[in-house]
């Protein structure tokens, strides 16, 4: 099954280390998505970067820190994504929030899955 | 330098052992040809075959291997071939000469040609498109990684470029039909591809991409080039060689 649809994606970056209710941040964030039924997010840890913050955020495997880049790209139809952006302001203490509009096409397997 | 289109293709049959001033006739007349500008010559040796004379000549035959028959080969322009003939004619002595009119449909290039020009999928600037992928990890595609698969097809196609992404959290198009899994269960191993190119090339890619991706998504945003810059074929030859060199130390 394929959806054509035009929408919104909302990048967040923020660091390994931000923590929301004891829990990760991006793990809080992928929740609430899935709790929307948001169609798309996605954690990435980049290997290097900079923030708000102005710190250098690196992981390697030569130092301890395990605070790395952390982006979280969610993708979704803009009325969707309005009712994350709440969500993401009150927990996001310290981070960047970029939307940009996409155009995109959603493929589903129809009716009976193939993956469990 | 040939272009594409009508040219003629010059065979010339000799004995490996004839020779003229003393030295093998092919090899004179591959420097006759060398140095008369021809834009290239090929020649190749036989290991069996006779003559005007009907000597069977075969490498079988000690007595005679010095006597195998010898295949000059090179392709030219009519003009260039008819100012060469009578030269050619003298020189091979009891050989045979060919010819045949033939079609050129690439014209072989030097090094340098190449450097100075670029294919066409690598002019690339101002407007494009950001094409973004994202698959599951275990999908797979004729066997192999869908996100490898679509990889090769996207080079097939010529696109510009493109990066595969590995996310560790996630979650895509299929949980959303049965969302009651806990989030720690998800996968983690979600898959975004990268692309960048011409709105007309994404475009034009998509029916495969519809053939190749079951469930995902798929999304497009405008972007701008600024810089798309990329190595001169010599320069990776040169990359290449420094890694032979390293390996045969």
């Amino acid at each position: 099954m394929k959806e054509q649809f035009s929408g919104c994606m909302v990048r967040v970056h923020f660091g390994e280390e931000d923590r929301w209710q004891g829990i990760p941040l991006y793990e809080a964030i992928v929740a609430k998505c899935k709790e929307l039924g948001i169609a798309e997010a996605i954690v990435f840890r980049g290997i290097e970067g900079f923030g708000s913050a102005s710190r250098i955020r690196r992981s390697s495997l030569w130092s301890f820190s395990k605070d790395a880049p952390i982006q979280v790209s969610i993708i979704d139809s803009e009325e969707q994504i309005a009712r994350l952006l709440p969500f993401l302001d009150s927990i996001v203490d310290e981070g960047l929030v970029a939307t940009s509009r996409v155009e995109g096409i959603l493929y589903r397997p129809n009716e009976h899955p193939t993956k469990s | 330098m040939l272009s594409p289109g009508k040219a003629v293709k010059v065979t010339i049959y000799l004995s490996e052992g004839s020779t003229r001033h003393g030295v093998p006739v092919y090899t004179s007349i591959l420097d006759f040809l060398f140095y008369r500008g021809v834009a290239g010559a090929t020649v190749t040796k036989g290991i069996a075959g006779f003559g005007a004379d009907h000597h069977m000549h075969s490498a079988n035959l000690i007595d005679l291997a010095d006597h195998l028959p010898v295949k000059i080969e090179f392709i030219e322009s009519r003009e260039k071939v008819d100012s060469l003939l009578n030269k050619l004619q003298a020189m091979a002595g009891t050989g045979l000469i060919e010819m045949q009119e033939t079609n050129i449909a690439k014209p072989a290039r030097t090094t340098k040609d190449l450097e100075k020009e670029q294919p066409e999928h690598l002019k690339i600037e101002g407007h494009a498109q950001l094409m973004r992928i994202y698959l599951n990890e275990e999908d797979r595609w004729n066997g192999k990684p869908l996100y490898k698969a679509l990889v090769e097809a996207m080079r097939s196609n010529d696109l510009a470029g493109v990066t595969v992404y590995k996310g560790f959290l996630g979650y895509g198009s299929h949980h959303q039909l049965h969302g009651d899994e806990s989030i720690f269960s998800l996968h983690h191993g979600s898959i975004m591809l990268s692309t960048v190119d011409t709105a007309e090339k994404l475009r034009a890619f998509l029916p495969i991409v519809d053939q190749m991706v079951q469930e995902g998504l798929v999304t497009f945003s405008d972007v701008d080039i600024i810089k798309y810059a990329h190595r001169s074929p010599d320069v990776q030859q040169d990359i290449q060689s420094e890694a032979e060199s390293d390996k045969a130390e």
